[in-house]
């Protein structure tokens, strides 16, 4: 389904979706995010890209798995399967749409995660197309994307200045843009066109190459002993910025956090965890298999570039350079993989 | 909160406070308080430290995050120290503790500090309840409490 | 006006005459406008030394981390390290002196004076370009800031003072105090910003705004860590945060393991990111030298350093204590005076 969107029939589109959590990005804090966007707030689609990424949205941060307590010295377990409203995300960039279905693959591989799936299936991505390049750290066109991928995505939208093309990508999209019919009107004639010329217009902007792609895998495993490692991650201060940050990270932790000691009342949460740290592989007896950060650096750029490729042939980065941009000391994956490439 | 009465919450309400008490003092006043049968307010759980001076301001933050209404630390007067200065030390990074909790924006009557020897009972069971009263009247602390 | 071929010959000499192993300094990189930190044991690579007001970090961070590597080295090589340091950089090695992370002759300070300036605060900057990334950012010298958009590569002027960091615009010295060589003019107080400016502010809001501000900003914390991370004062081996601050021996049971104290649980939620970030702050009272990494490095823009330079603000009006200003002093929280505040105890 393919429809034109005036950009001020935007909020009358949202409107419709009116028992749906609909969030955008919003600049607040000096950075764009996503917010909650309630009745009469403004819908802002200037964004560049958002700091957090829409894994939050089935992959919280925290995850209550299950609720236990003691009733007369047995233990009793509470079931918190989340069960949330339908979520429609719009202004969601073609690089963390692309994310989506890589995390898809991980929580469904071998065991389907059921908190996971709640959350999804009551997603509708509204993705918007980059029509040039938010940061010169953008580099999607490198790892097989492209700034108006629909890849993961439900609906993309383009921007044509005065309004939007909206293109419907699958059933739950088609239903979203179902719910705002009055808003919409139909594609004319010379619509088409100009959104291909936008879109090949946004492609055609330099990005940061990375040459050769297929040959990464076999350069990283060969680079596994390289001092090359340690020498790229002098600087890295082990924070998880570069990971929490990812749209496509997705390692995570877990744990009983105790409420009453008395009553044995508490909580079994998931958390996000982060190859960065030091604590995450550290083994009960106090070894560490990787204490160092070169080793730590060598895992996040091994398990987007190569162990990932093994698994599921493609890579666990779509290009978004955030881990670039966001880190405070200047390490660049595309430069690291240039140098492991050499 | 939809309680039709909110006074009957008031006064049905009984802060929770975590006192931890030099072990040469404050506890020992707080003993002859018990002792010298001086009715005072039940609310706080005394937990004996060594000296006021080793109270870290981790247990502090530790017993708001599980629900203290009310955290007070009482140590030796000044020059009555048994380990020569800890309660100076103490007094300078409570001072400290004080005030970043009320910059955050923690109501300020809730953390608390007094000076209570071996021998003053009556001054022990004074602060508590003076402590509890004012409480009572901020009722519970949900700002730096985890919530479940 | 600092000459950065002053900065970079003498990094060269140092090299060159064997006093240091390594220099720590800046460079151009390729993730962003602003200078990333790099480590020279080459005389040839003195020349890619750079300075200007996009050189943020505070290096002595690196400092730390060369004395914890050293010490778990196999052969540690404990020679002199050189380091490019800003006035607040030069207090952090005053520190970590006071505490005795290493010894004065184990570092060669090069001085920099920030003279009439600072560096520039990404989070003003990108409040000014509604979150678009600055391609260039160059110093006029005078007191204009020119940066370039990334996207439509037009030049934008913005005065130097609102886009420079509130730590500089507070700052009381521009120029080291501590160091073996310095460049640039000395400078001591700027007419920006009255000291503790920021904070200042932040205490004259209601008990409840306060609260309403500081519940928002731990709610968005991420507990990435990078404020601890990035801090040269947060060296401990082991933060009580984490988890594995537990110690584990072979006659360790799973109940003890399952009862152990945990001060803080990893959940990223308000009550659990308090309790972290007052203790972190707690921790740096009289320690903290306003180098604004904290802030700078948090991906969602917590105010972190209003925390610390609080705490420095009662440090300096209640005690009399200045950070990393005196070298040979007793620290904030290791000595007292009689006269110090009493009242607030019954």
């Amino acid at each position: 389904m393919e429809k034109i969107l005036n950009q001020e029939k935007l909020r009358e589109w949202v409107d419709m979706l009116d028992d749906c959590e609909v969030y955008a990005p919003a600049f607040a804090d000096s950075v764009w995010n996503y917010a909650r966007i309630e009745a009469g707030t403004d819908i802002d689609l200037s964004h560049t890209n958002t700091i957090g990424s829409v894994k939050e949205f089935v992959f919280p941060q925290r995850e209550v798995f299950f609720r236990f307590e003691k009733k007369d010295g047995v233990p009793v377990l509470t079931s918190t399967l989340p069960d949330p409203k339908p979520t429609v995300v719009f202004g969601v960039r073609p690089c963390d749409g692309r994310g989506m279905p890589r995390n898809d693959t991980v929580f469904n591989k071998e065991f389907e995660d059921p908190y996971y799936w709640a959350r999804r299936n009551k997603l509708t991505l509204v993705g918007l197309a980059c029509n040039q390049p938010h940061s010169p750290n953008c580099f999607c066109q490198s790892v097989g994307g492209s700034p108006h991928s629909e890849d993961g995505l439900d609906i993309l939208m383009t921007d044509l200045g005065d309004r939007f093309h909206v293109k419907g990508i699958t059933v739950k999209g088609v239903e979203a843009m179902e719910r705002g019919r009055d808003a919409f009107d139909a594609v004319r004639d010379g619509d088409q066109t100009e959104v291909e010329k936008v879109h090949d217009t946004s492609r055609s902007f330099p990005q940061r190459p990375l040459d050769n792609l297929d040959a990464i895998p076999k350069a990283i495993r060969e680079s596994f002993d390289s001092p090359l490692w340690a020498d790229m991650a002098q600087h890295c201060i082990g924070c998880g910025i570069c990971t929490f940050l990812c749209p496509t990270c997705h390692c995570f932790d877990i744990n009983d956090e105790v409420i009453s000691p008395t009553t044995g009342e508490g909580e079994r949460v998931r958390t996000w965890d982060n190859c960065q740290f030091p604590d995450f592989t550290m083994h009960t007896s106090g070894h560490n298999p990787r204490a160092d950060l070169g080793s730590r650096l060598r895992q996040r750029v091994s398990h987007k570039f190569l162990y990932f490729v093994e698994n599921h042939n493609t890579q666990q980065c779509t290009g978004c350079g955030r881990c670039i941009t966001e880190c405070p000391v200047g390490i660049d994956i595309v430069a690291v993989l240039e140098r492991v490439s050499q | 909160m939809s309680n039709p009465s909110k006074t009957t919450e008031v006064q049905s309400f009984e802060p929770r406070i975590v006192a931890f008490l030099c072990k040469w003092c404050s506890s020992a006043g707080s003993d002859l308080a018990g002792v010298s049968r001086i009715q005072y307010s039940a609310n706080a759980t005394p937990i004996t430290i060594p000296c006021s001076g080793s109270v870290s301001p981790m247990y502090i933050l530790s017993a708001f995050n599980k629900g203290a209404d009310g955290v007070l630390i009482s140590g030796c007067h000044p020059g009555d120290c048994h380990y020569m200065e800890g309660n100076y030390l103490a007094r300078r990074k409570l001072y400290l503790v004080k005030e970043l909790l009320q910059f955050i924006g923690l109501e300020s009557e809730r953390f608390r500090m007094s000076w209570v020897s071996a021998a003053e009972g009556a001054k022990f069971a004074e602060v508590v309840d003076e402590f509890v009263e004012d409480l009572r009247v901020l009722g519970p602390q949900n700002r730096l409490k985890a919530k479940p | 006006m600092v000459n950065v071929e002053e900065i970079r010959d003498y990094a060269a000499s140092l090299l060159e005459k064997e006093e240091v192993k390594a220099v720590l300094g800046f460079r151009r990189g390729s993730a962003s406008a602003f200078a990333e930190p790099c480590t020279i044991t080459e005389v040839g690579e003195a020349a890619s030394l750079v300075w200007d007001p996009t050189c943020l970090n505070n290096l002595a961070l690196y400092l730390v981390k060369d004395r914890k590597q050293q010490a778990v080295a196999k052969t540690p090589d404990n020679r002199p390290v050189g380091i490019v340091a800003k006035g607040c950089d030069s207090r952090a090695v005053g520190v970590l002196l006071q505490e005795n992370f290493f010894k004065r002759e184990d570092v060669v300070v090069i001085g920099v004076s920030c003279e009439g300036t600072g560096v520039v605060d990404s989070n003003k900057l990108s409040d000014k370009l509604k979150g678009k990334t600055a391609s260039r950012i160059t110093f006029s010298g005078a007191d204009d800031i020119n940066v370039s958009v990334y996207g439509d590569e037009t030049e934008t002027v913005i005065p130097a003072q609102e886009i420079l960091a509130d730590r500089c615009l507070e700052c009381r010295a521009a120029t080291p105090t501590l160091h073996d060589v310095v460049f640039g003019d000395t400078v001591e107080a700027r007419d920006f910003n009255e000291p503790f400016h920021a904070a200042k502010e932040a205490e004259s809001a209601s008990e409840d705004e306060r609260w309403a501000t500081w519940e928002h900003h731990f709610d968005r914390c991420l507990r990435c860590f990078a404020c601890r991370a990035v801090c040269p004062m947060c060296y401990c081996h082991e933060c009580v945060v984490d988890s594995t601050t537990f110690v584990v021996t072979l006659g360790t049971s799973a109940e003890e393991k399952a009862n152990r104290i945990r001060w803080c649980e990893r959940s990223a939620n308000t009550s659990e990111s308090a309790v972290y970030h007052l203790t972190r702050a707690i921790h740096l009272a009289g320690r903290c030298i306003d180098c604004g990494e904290c802030e700078r490095v948090c991906p969602v823009n917590i105010p972190l350093r209003l925390l610390n330079t609080k705490l420095e603000k009662e440090a300096f009006e209640m005690f009399e204590y200045q950070a990393g200003h005196d070298i040979e002093q007793a620290s904030l929280l290791s000595s007292f005076r009689d006269e110090d505040p009493n009242s607030f105890i019954r």
